[in-house]
């Protein structure tokens, strides 16, 4: 089973800014990979020049060592033959056929035998659950069947990629889960390679094997969900990943806010080689709160601050400090023993800290 | 194409490797670009369309101007100067000579004050009803909504003819009109001319102000007036400084729109101009025609088109100027309906007087009118079937009964065939145009299209079909002379009714959007594959739509026929002014009342069968 290799994918629309640009990444065979970026980040654009719904302006698509697009090679290899699957956000059923119709066109197509196809199309409309609607219009089916009859119709076919654009992103919150599920499911028994995209980063944190960050057309990393959460290699997929976002605090020379002053000190103290750094990330919920002094760690940040508010959110809590003026977000589940005014003790890992240079790049040190 | 994309990749990633020849590399990058753009029919078929459209539309205007400054045939001699050469001749001769009054500045003043005219009374009659309909309390209104909309539907000049029956005097020959024979001839300047043409092209154009104004009322948001009262303005200055300039814009449409119409209007003019010398410039170009001058045909052909053309610019301009205030409206606009008290009553009079007026008395006449042997005698003996179904009349010719003559059917077969092929296929070729338009990769063609298919719009119908007249009168190149066949006119029509059948298929295209036929894609479909099973099926409303509304204008429709149309290709339309020219006024009468009746049906069926109304097909 192929690989899909983009490299140096760029593409633009009418000489625009481009909607992609030098885009390198590599999905691996079987894979469940997301694309992950806020709306208009190029991730639909992605999709489709791997379709070949779009062609490429500059740059090479492979799948499993068969070039599909290339404009130094001048190979384009139309969306019909390459083998791949592609569900629309819009699902895009056809409003003129059933249910059964809409899933078995690609295998009517194919001029599959009845028989075969009669038991591909009742395997895949039984696995999604919806054999019960195979002589309905899609109009009459709810945003959730359209959906699986969307997926079906591909899955239907055997493809060697799957392209799932959005997938979810019109359903309600109960049936998103359900189907999130439902997919991961059906990624494990059909064993597809699949490319999923989503401005969501949760649903791509449950999903996928691995997530490719994207911001602006340009790929921002490329790791498993711990990876992309756990070592943001920049500014901006730290902050896009996380919820509540992690507190970033500049760290200039000079900077007046105690602290940035106190994190400074810390660092230098800490990270003796390190220079250069710009900003400090912390994770809300990579922070413990005390109302006693904890013990002294070399291997953690320890300090003060007063809490400046407290936000219960169902189970767990946001604690807002004030530390010399720059606000702090903690998250945590268990009940805030403090109130607001307060002067409550915090403490990260040394591990948890995360460094940015003043390009916002990850900075990387030892010792973690 | 397959095997070749197979092989390609390791024979040309080698050769990158290797040698890097710029020529190398650009016959690869224009094979890549055949592969992304041309690799599809739609590219072709967009290529052909727009050859078959440059051949359609922009052709027969280019031989139309270049007819206006070459030496014809027989002119040689006056123009001083021999056949094919360029000239000045006719461009003086319509413009500056003496004979320019009659021919151009004369036509080009009775144009304009009718114009004028038409424009006033219409908008004094179209706005209040327009308000009355859709902002007031009014009685029936609902019915009237409809009722008042139906002069639009029927052709003008059968209203002309129900003018002609009541209002001839001795000016012109064949049977006596209804007033003469009760005791009261009317004068010249009631029957004929100005007066008439003007009052009539009102009453028919006056739907279009109630269509237009009164659809610019309804999303008008009567909050805002309100909040004008609320801050304590009196109705006055609301009217004058809150709805009034939000609903200019909407006027001025219609105005423009109503002014581009009466440009090029023929059937009226020609059958109340006609008779006192009353000349407008579409019946001046159609003397011009007859007696043979193509030259100066061209060049009024070309001065109707520029006036067409600049107003409708003017009006695309006014309409983009508007969009600003279409946010001002907004979706969830509340109108509320004014109650009108004591007026009540008196306003239902009032639409149902305009009702009886443009359409009541009109038809009831022309309906008499085809079943009595003498005008206006109601004695219970002179009514008669015979001009309907009658046998061995003492007429001269024409000795049956209109529906057994058989140039009746003729006529209707005619227009059937000719019409209704034209109109199947400007609804094909509309949707075409609007899957290319959608789906095309390349955008020269694409945008070329959107605009020739609407350039027709521009065009009144006559001065094109004078353009098709000029590109088709004799044979050029591999194309034979068309002048007299119904292909000729087939083309014309098609051409013509491109701009309402390729809108319409761009739109049904844009609303299908390239989803469902990417879905296909994606399943493996090609694209024959894609075009049967999927766009085609999805789209079979719209073809309807596409096909049946132009058929609708087309049998109704006069001025192309006019110039272009010879007996054996007589459709419904110009077998009856030949009726009329030949004083078979019953006949004749009987002719465009089937034609009134076809469009009327016609109309009702499209609205029930695609539940649009009329405003939306109108168009403008
Ligand atoms: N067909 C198109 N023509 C022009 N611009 C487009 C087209 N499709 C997308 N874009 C532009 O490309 C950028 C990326 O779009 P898209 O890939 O749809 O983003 P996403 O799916 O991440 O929301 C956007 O700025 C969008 O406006
Ligand atoms: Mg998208």
């Amino acid at each position: 089973m192929p690989n899909i290799t983009l490299s140096h994918v760029s593409k633009s629309y009418d000489s625009l800014a481009p909607a992609i640009s030098d885009l390198d990444l590599v999905v691996r065979d079987g894979e469940f990979m997301c694309l992950l970026g806020p709306s208009g980040c190029g991730k639909s654009t992605t999709l489709r020049v791997i379709a070949g719904l779009e062609n490429l302006s500059t740059g090479e698509i492979m799948i499993g060592g068969r070039v599909l697009d290339s404009r130094d090679q001048g190979i384009f290899v139309p969306p019909e033959q390459r083998g791949a699957g592609l569900v629309f956000q819009s699902y895009a059923l056809w409003p003129h056929l059933t249910v059964e119709r809409n899933v078995s066109f690609g295998l009517r197509l194919r001029k599959v035998p009845a028989e075969e196809r009669e038991e591909r199309v009742g395997f895949v409309m039984e696995t999604l659950g919806i054999e019960q609607f195979r002589d309905r219009y899609p109009s009459q089916l709810s945003g959730g069947q359209q959906q699986r009859v969307a997926l079906a119709r591909m899955l239907v076919i055997e493809p060697d990629v799957l392209l799932l654009d959005e997938p979810l992103s019109n359903l309600d919150a109960k049936l998103r889960l359900k189907m999130r599920a439902e997919l991961k499911r059906i990624h494990g028994e059909f064993g597809t390679t699949i490319v999923f995209v989503t401005h969501d980063q949760w649903e791509a944190m449950t999903l996928s094997t691995r997530i490719a960050v994207m911001n602006e057309g340009s790929l921002q990393q490329v790791g498993s969900p711990d990876e992309i959460y756990n070592s943001p290699a920049n500014l901006f997929v730290a902050e896009f990943v996380g919820n509540p976002p992690i507190n970033m605090v500049p760290v200039t020379a000079g900077h007046d806010m105690e602290l940035s002053l106190t994190l400074g000190e810390y660092m230098v103290r800490s990270f003796p080689g390190v220079d250069n750094v710009g900003s400090l990330g912390l994770r809300p919920e990579s922070i413990r709160l005390s109302v006693s002094k904890p013990s002294g760690n070399s291997r953690c940040l320890t300090s003060h601050a007063t809490v400046a508010g407290i936000l219960p959110t169902g189970g767990n809590w946001i604690v807002e400090l004030d530390k010399g003026g720059s606000p702090l977000f903690v998250s945590t589940n268990v009940s805030p023993e403090f109130n607001v005014g307060e002067m409550v003790y915090f403490q990260v890992d040394h591990s948890r800290i995360h460094l940015f240079d003043l390009d916002g790049i990850r900075v990387s040190y030892e010792n973690d | 194409m397959k095997e070749k994309s197979d092989l390609m990749p390791s024979q040309l990633a080698e050769h990158d490797k290797s040698t890097s020849s710029t020529g190398m590399s650009r016959s690869a990058c224009l094979n890549y670009h055949f592969k992304v753009g041309w690799r599809e029919p739609t590219a072709i078929i967009g290529a052909l369309m727009v050859v078959l459209f440059a051949y359609l539309v922009i052709v027969p205007i280019v031989t139309l101007m270049h007819d206006a400054v070459e030496v014809q045939f027989g002119d040689a001699r006056r123009a001083k100067s021999e056949v094919g050469a360029w000239t000045f001749y006719y461009l003086n001769r319509t413009l500056a000579s003496p004979i320019s009054q009659i021919l151009f500045w004369e036509p080009l003043a009775h144009t304009l004050s009718v114009a004028t005219g038409v424009i006033l009374i219409s908008l004094s009659i179209g706005v209040p009803l327009a308000w009355l309909l859709s902002r007031s309390d009014m009685y029936g209104r609902r019915w009237f909504a409809t009722a008042l909309i139906v002069p639009y539907m029927l052709p003008s000049w059968t209203f002309a003819l129900a003018w002609r029956t009541l209002f001839r005097n001795r000016t012109v020959g064949g049977q006596q009109g209804w007033l003469e024979n009760l005791g009261f001839t009317p004068p010249d300047w009631l029957a004929y001319g100005q007066v008439p043409i003007t009052i009539i092209l009102a009453l028919h154009y006056a739907p279009f102000v109630i269509l237009l104004f009164g659809n610019a009322l309804r999303s008008f948001d009567s909050q805002l007036e309100e909040s004008a009262r609320i801050l304590g303005a009196k109705s006055g200055t609301v009217a004058f400084q809150i709805i009034f300039p939000l609903l200019l814009p909407s006027l001025l449409s219609a105005t423009i729109l109503i002014f581009a119409k009466c440009i090029g209007e023929f059937g009226v003019n020609y059958l109340l101009g006609l008779p006192v010398d009353y000349n407008v410039l579409a019946t001046s170009l159609y003397r011009s025609i007859s007696s043979r001058q193509s030259g100066v045909a061209a060049v009024l052909a070309g001065a109707i088109m520029l006036i067409g053309i600049i107003s409708l610019l003017v009006d695309a301009r006014l309409v983009r100027e508007s969009r600003r205030f279409v946010t001002v409206g907004g979706k969830g606009a509340m109108s509320r309906n004014s109650p009108l008290g004591f007026y009540r009553l008196l306003a239902t009079v009032f639409a149902a007087l305009v009702f009886l007026i443009s359409v009541g008395i009109p038809l009831l006449v022309l309906v008499l009118s085809t079943v009595m042997k003498v005008p206006a005698d109601f004695s219970v003996e002179n009514f008669t079937l015979d001009y309907w179904i009658g046998r061995n009349l003492e007429t001269v010719a024409l000795r049956t009964g209109i529906l057994l003559t058989p140039d009746l059917w003729m006529a209707a077969w005619n227009t059937l065939r000719i019409v209704g092929f034209a109109s199947l296929c400007s609804g094909l070729l509309g949707l075409l145009v609007g899957y290319v338009v959608v789906r095309s990769r390349v955008r020269w063609i694409s945008s070329f299209l959107r605009h020739v298919t609407f350039f027709p719009y521009l065009v009144p119908g006559i001065a094109f079909a004078v353009a098709y007249l000029s590109l088709f009168a004799v044979q050029r190149g591999p194309i034979p002379a068309l002048y007299g066949t119904g292909l000729i006119l087939i083309l014309a029509l098609t051409a013509d009714q491109m701009p309402y059948s390729s809108r319409a298929g761009i739109s049904a295209m844009m609303q299908l959007g390239k989803d469902p036929e990417e879905a296909a894609q994606m399943t493996g479909a090609g694209w024959l594959r894609r075009m049967t099973s999927i766009v085609i099926p999805i789209q079979k409303g719209a073809l309807v739509t596409g096909t049946l509304l132009p058929f609708i204008s087309g049998i109704k429709g006069l001025s192309l026929f006019v110039v272009l149309a010879v007996p054996t290709t007589d459709v419904l339309t110009t077998y009856s002014l030949r009726l009329i020219d030949n004083n078979y006024t019953q006949a004749a009468n009987a002719v465009v009342l089937i034609i009134a009746a076809m469009a009327y049906f016609g109309t009702l069926a499209v609205q029930n069968v695609t539940k649009t109304n009329l405003a939306d097909g109108l168009g403008g």
